[in-house]
């Protein structure tokens, strides 16, 4: 991809202050292409630095740019290349999903055909089908995200703010979401800026992760280093796991056993392949039954709970 | 032998869009019109369809007998100047029914934030959400004149026709219709529910209305016939009635006349501002919240 040159997002000392509370403060981060992720919990001031960044808000002090325009002052503009999903329910209950996507979609200057085209497309896109036709009252709280996801792609933006999509959902609707922004990140070739209160679950789709507290950024990385420090291979055998660990040992391999699954650590320096290897031939020389064999990453709470180094 | 597979399925993915980006004015009017269809429920349920469809019939139904009074005994049935005073509760009943729907729901269900990452602004909203009303219930209105006027021309009257009271109705019309849809609006957009949204509008025009009756009255019976006049001005009807006497020159449909001068056009136009300035004010507070 041609991605990662490209800023979308770029702060300057930010700092917005309402009358009783400080939502940002001198806050500096850069963005790029691809999927962002911006981390904190519930009043970190992830929404206040949407708004701002849509020039829905004035900032108190410092400085946004959006798509390399002034959120200050070019705010219409943003919002014409820019989609935006709110955290909070905003769809009415008595017209279809294609109406309201359609109306949408002309709202931001799409011509009606195209708009049509578009809504019918996007909402294929996000998985919705026969239902799109029915009331959005009737909707499961899956299905309405996917209408909330729906209205703001319908103009094919560059880039899409999404405000805790996966809120609400159960754990299939949250794959299928998280699944849903990889692709929009990827495939389409939109760059993404999503919030969550869960540090886990962006873990599997971002390329890059912000994490933000009362205000104040706490870290700005790539998913990389956020989880590159250790790598844990975890197995899982029928029988026979004492002898694997202990033979893994005495090849000076960094083993712990945690009940029925044995745990493998790579250190960051190390060569994974050896590591692989040496498991292999272990389970082939004690003819092991292998049941799983998965590579786990470091999560990003770990890092996240490490001491700010 | 099996024939040769004719259909295939391609994924084609995502398909960026390289079509018009149109500008605020085409939001704009897409907004208007998407609004005024919604205004006589279309787009929206049968259920949606009764009311406005019903008022629309009612508003047409003394064309139609004045149309077949003409033809039967050659005299003019209704005239132009007071169909809207004498309707006057169809109107109101029409913009208490239609007014809450326009602004409500996006207040409810908070819509509004999704038009405002639009490149939409908020005044563009307001303007179009207005504009939408004005011409439904202008529309209301001017289509039985239109229709009264029309059947006067087919019909062929002795005398010349009556152009000049026709338009002067037409034009007291679209003051009636600003007026009455700004003040409609303004009343919705104050609550989020629809219902209580018509409460207040209808509430609204039966309060004016009576109390400029009372007052009336009441001045009447001590004898001062020009504060009486002053007071049938709180209706906002005979508040336009009285624009449209002094602007057209039309007999006034109150029957007692209004006071003199410019006075009632001023009372428009500050009705005009307050109503205005209350739903941006109004709206300035959704929007930041």
């Amino acid at each position: 991809m041609t991605a990662s040159a490209i800023t979308c997002i770029a702060t300057e000392g930010l700092t917005k202050r309402f009358p009783r509370v400080t939502a940002l403060e001198d806050l500096t981060v850069t963005a790029g292409a691809g999927v962002t992720g911006l981390v904190g919990a519930n009043g970190a001031g992830k929404s206040t630095l949407i708004k701002i960044l849509l020039g829905l808000l004035p900032a108190t002090s410092g400085r946004a740019r959006v798509l390399d325009m002034d959120a200050a002052t070019q705010g219409a503009e943003i919002r014409r290349v820019v989609g935006y999903m709110p955290e909070h329910d905003c769809l009415p209950p008595d017209v279809s999903a294609t109406e309201f996507v359609v109306h949408m979609a002309q709202m931001s200057g799409l011509p009606r055909t195209a708009a049509r085209e578009r809504a019918a497309d996007t909402l294929r896109h996000v998985g919705l089908d026969e239902e799109r036709y029915r009331p959005i009252g009737g909707y499961s709280t899956g299905m309405r995200q996917k209408v909330k996801l729906a209205q703001a792609l319908v103009h094919d933006p560059r880039l899409v703010f999404l405000d805790e999509p996966t809120n609400g959902l159960d754990p299939r609707g949250r794959d299928e979401m998280l699944a849903l922004i990889r692709r929009i990140g990827g495939e389409f070739g939109i760059s993404v800026l999503v919030t969550s209160h869960l540090l886990g679950e962006l873990e599997r789709v971002c390329d890059h992760v912000v994490v933000i507290d009362a205000g104040r950024l706490l870290r700005s990385s790539s998913i990389g280093e956020f989880t590159q420090a250790t790598q844990i291979i975890s197995v899982e055998v029928e029988d026979g796991l004492q002898p694997l660990a202990d033979r893994l040992a005495g090849v000076g391999e960094a083993v712990a056993v945690q009940g029925r699954t044995l745990t493998l650590e790579v250190p960051a320096d190390a060569d994974p392949g050896r590591a692989y290897d040496a498991l292999r031939d272990a389970v082939c020389d004690l003819n092991l039954n292998l049941i799983r064999l998965e590579q786990r990453r470091g999560h990003i709470e770990d890092v996240f709970k490490e001491p700010a180094a | 032998m099996m024939p040769e597979p004719t259909g295939v399925i391609h994924d084609i993915g995502y398909r960026h869009y390289e079509g018009a980006r149109l500008g605020r004015g085409s939001a704009f009017a897409a907004l208007a019109v998407h609004s005024l269809r919604g205004a006589f429920g279309l787009g929206r349920t049968a259920r949606a369809k009764i009311m406005p469809l019903l008022l629309v019939a009612i508003m047409l139904l003394p064309a139609v007998v004045s149309i077949a009074i003409m033809a039967l005994v050659k005299q003019q049935g209704m005239g132009y100047h007071n169909y809207a005073s004498i309707m006057q509760p169809v109107l109101a009943i029409f913009l208490a029914a239609q007014a809450p729907y326009l602004v409500a729901p996006d207040l409810r269900f908070r819509v509004l934030p999704l038009y405002l990452s639009r490149p939409l602004a908020m005044i563009d909203y307001l303007g179009a959400k207005l504009a939408a009303m004005s011409v439904a219930m202008f529309l209301v209105l001017a289509v039985p004149l239109t229709l009264l006027f029309a059947g006067e021309l087919l019909v062929d009257l002795p005398g010349p026709p009556h152009t000049a009271e026709y338009f002067s109705a037409l034009g007291g019309g679209v003051i009636l219709a600003v007026l009455l849809a700004s003040l409609g609006l303004a009343l919705a957009s104050f609550t989020p529910r629809r219902g209580l949204g018509v409460a207040s509008v209808i509430a609204f025009y039966l309060f004016t209305s009576v109390v400029s009756v009372v007052f009336f009255g009441v001045f009447m019976s001590l004898g001062r016939d020009a504060a009486a006049k002053w007071a049938m001005l709180i209706n906002p009807f005979f508040l336009v009635d009285s624009v449209q006497v002094a602007l057209f020159g039309t007999a006034p449909s109150n029957g007692e006349g209004y006071p003199p001068g410019l006075w009632p056009c001023l009372f428009v136009l500050m009705v005009l501002a307050v109503a205005t300035v209350g739903l941006v004010l109004r709206y300035r507070k959704a929007a930041s919240s």
